[in-house]
């Protein structure tokens, strides 16, 4: 399967797509409702590589910000649902730990960005949360902010390969991020001159899904820090499935 | 120039005693105002927890009163809001002022346009740029020194003769063309993307045979004299705004008439009639004979539809498709579509929305198209006036 990109995608009339779901390298989460073409979409470019789960989450269809996950697990807020809770757990593969946590800032998809290494939080997320993030997404913990703000989970997005962050960080802090997330990143926007990165685009190790309003210049920089062109998606989950064979052996 | 309005509008907003400790570091800045909707969400729902103490302080910036308006103060040491269901006390102060559209504004037309052609998915960007484009007839209200530059109404008149598809190559280019907005009116006869599917939506939406007949010429062979009149608010905008809004808006139509560069561009100000695509609530029982006669038979959720609505050329309502997700659960949707338009403050939306489900629980909402005269226009200016003067 190619490597790709995917634009031109509208959520009913909204470009922030990042917002209606949520993409890792093991799995794919979009919300209920919006046309059938936005889940067609997803479905089309991820279907034989990964699953794609159409879900709500606490009855509302901004998944996309309320949850964080990587291929290890996902963190789903108190306001989940037993109902959704269990349909997660049932369609997404065994080895990724769902899991529902306690924590007050509940838009954990705004609080937390990850990849399946590293995890950048708010600054004020609970001491537990912290070590559930640890434990269940099995990455590192910083507290940091981007460019000032504290939702770090909204002002970049990153995957194992490259990062895209707020347009106004400064050299300095993208230099000590780069270092922490050891990954390029660029500082950049979305969905023409949106700051809010992780509301307008969603991305993983080999595709990257992004508003309709993005320009050309803005796609130019996706396609290049997260490094697309090259990717090839079946050898990555093939590393993936061999690295959990090994493990039960 | 722009009209400068002042508005001293008294609302309440929560005060709460607790300060919290300041940074040593400056405080992080206000977030966008979309990761701060995402927060009031998060804060909503432990409305019955205890607040732990944290070292940041939040600038909340949107406030809900009682009477079901909301402001948003210029300055601020405000402290987040805890809940929407608590005591207020206090006074806030808004200064609105009115601008020529920019091309910056692209967002927040765009988010006041969502819900324009209801369920639609369509080229909402396009038809932002063309009103963004349009910068000598056109108004958009913000708020004096607000940081986040949200855009609080958008009003104008596009002719919909003028606005021509551009041959193009991809969507791509055609973005980048209209982010720097090169003029599109060329003439190859066939209608910009946005203009054809407002066509189309309104040609599939009308039911009725005498209007259509009525509503293809205009939409047709009569589409050079028409102008779309688009007006698009948060809910809760002050009404004291409309009669200078609308009063800016015809000014700038009829001086556009004298000083456009080309003969051209003055004639496609010369509109004979307004089209409007609007919202209303109509009564359930509205066209049978057994209702109460305290019910109004229709609830304009726009104060000026009940004016234009009394002398149109033609009208008709169009149902609004059964929105899927207009459950009570989904008010914390950043996209309410069974809600007239977008309001600001997400966390006090769940409440303005409860209250608006008990007083219209006997009404539906309905879409309503009007096309009106513009000889109509001074009549309408004056009847505007003294509809939001008389206290109600």
């Amino acid at each position: 399967m190619m490597s790709g990109f995917c634009v031109g995608l509208q959520f009913e009339n909204s470009c922030e797509i990042g917002v209606f779901s949520k993409l890792t390298n093991a799995y794919c989460l979009v919300a209920i409702g919006g046309s059938e073409n936005f889940y067609s979409i997803f479905e089309s470019e991820l279907a034989d590589v990964i699953p794609v789960v159409k879900t709500s989450i606490g009855g509302t269809r901004i998944i996309g910000r309320l949850c964080a996950g990587n291929k290890n697990g996902l963190l789903l807020p108190h306001t989940t649902t037993d109902q959704e809770l269990q349909h997660l757990r049932n369609s997404l593969p065994d080895q990724v730990v769902v899991q529902r946590v306690d924590e007050r800032l509940s838009a954990l998809g705004n609080c937390i960005a990850c990849n399946d290494h590293v995890a950048l939080t708010h600054t004020d997320l609970d001491r537990e949360t912290e070590e559930l993030i640890a434990d269940v997404l099995g990455v590192e913990v910083f507290r940091q902010t981007i460019a000032g703000n504290i939702l770090v989970g909204s002002f970049c997005a990153f995957s194992n390969r490259g990062g895209l962050v707020h347009p106004h960080t400064s050299i300095e802090d993208l230099d000590e991020l780069s270092t922490l997330l050891q990954v390029p990143l660029v500082a950049g926007t979305v969905n023409r001159g949106s700051e809010v990165i992780a509301a307008g685009m969603t991305v993983n190790d080999w595709t990257a899904f992004c508003g309709s309003d993005t320009t050309a210049t803005e796609l130019s920089v996706i396609e290049s820090v997260f490094k697309l062109r090259e990717a090839q998606p079946s050898a990555i989950v093939d590393e993936m499935r061999k690295s959990l064979i090994d493990s039960y052996v | 120039f722009a009209p400068y309005i002042q508005v001293e509008y008294i609302a309440v907003m929560p005060r709460k005693p607790t300060r919290r400790g300041l940074l040593q570091n400056p405080p992080p800045s206000t977030f966008s105002r979309f990761a701060r909707s995402q927060a009031l969400i998060a804060s909503a729902y432990r409305s019955k927890r205890k607040i732990n103490k944290s070292k940041f302080y939040k600038k909340s910036r949107s406030n809900f009163s009682g009477n079901g308006f909301e402001n948003h103060a210029s300055d601020e040491n405000s402290e987040q809001a805890e809940s929407s269901d608590e005591d207020f006390d206090g006074v806030v102060q808004a200064d609105f002022a009115f601008f020529d559209p920019k091309p910056s504004d692209f967002h927040g037309v765009k988010i006041l346009l969502q819900t324009y052609l209801d369920e639609k998915q369509w080229d909402v960007s396009g038809f932002a740029d063309l009103i963004l484009g349009q910068t000598t007839v056109g108004t958009v209200i913000k708020v004096e020194d607000d940081e986040d530059d949200g855009v609080y109404s958008v009003v104008t008149a596009l002719n919909l003769g003028r606005y021509k598809a551009r041959n193009n190559f991809c969507t791509i280019s055609l973005t980048v063309a209209a982010a720097t907005l090169l003029p599109i009116t060329c003439c190859n006869g066939v209608d910009h993307k946005c203009i054809a599917e407002i066509k189309e939506f309104l040609r599939k939406s009308c039911k009725e045979e005498d209007t259509m007949n009525n509503l293809r010429s205009y939409l047709g062979e009569q589409a050079q004299d028409v102008g779309l009149l688009i007006s698009q608010r948060v809910v809760n905008l002050p009404p004291q705004l409309l009669p200078p809004m609308y009063d800016a808006l015809f000014d700038e139509v009829s001086w556009a008439t004298e000083d456009e560069p080309t003969e051209e561009l003055r004639n496609s100000f010369c509109f004979k009639y307004y089209l409007l695509i609007s919202r209303i609530y109509k009564h359930k029982t509205a066209d049978q004979q057994k209702r109460q006669k305290s019910d109004e038979a229709i609830v304009y959720v726009k104060p000026e539809d009940e004016i234009f609505h009394k002398v149109p050329v033609c009208c008709f309502y169009r149902p609004l498709t059964e929105l899927s997700h207009s459950s009570a659960s989904d008010s914390f949707n950043l996209h309410l579509s069974s809600a007239p338009g977008p309001s600001v403050s997400i966390c006090a939306l769940s409440n303005l929305y409860l209250m608006r489900q008990e007083m219209l629980k006997d009404y539906r909402l309905m879409g309503l198209v009007m096309a009106v005269e513009a000889s109509k226009v001074s009549a309408f200016r004056g009847q505007l006036k003294s509809l939001i003067d008389e206290p109600s």
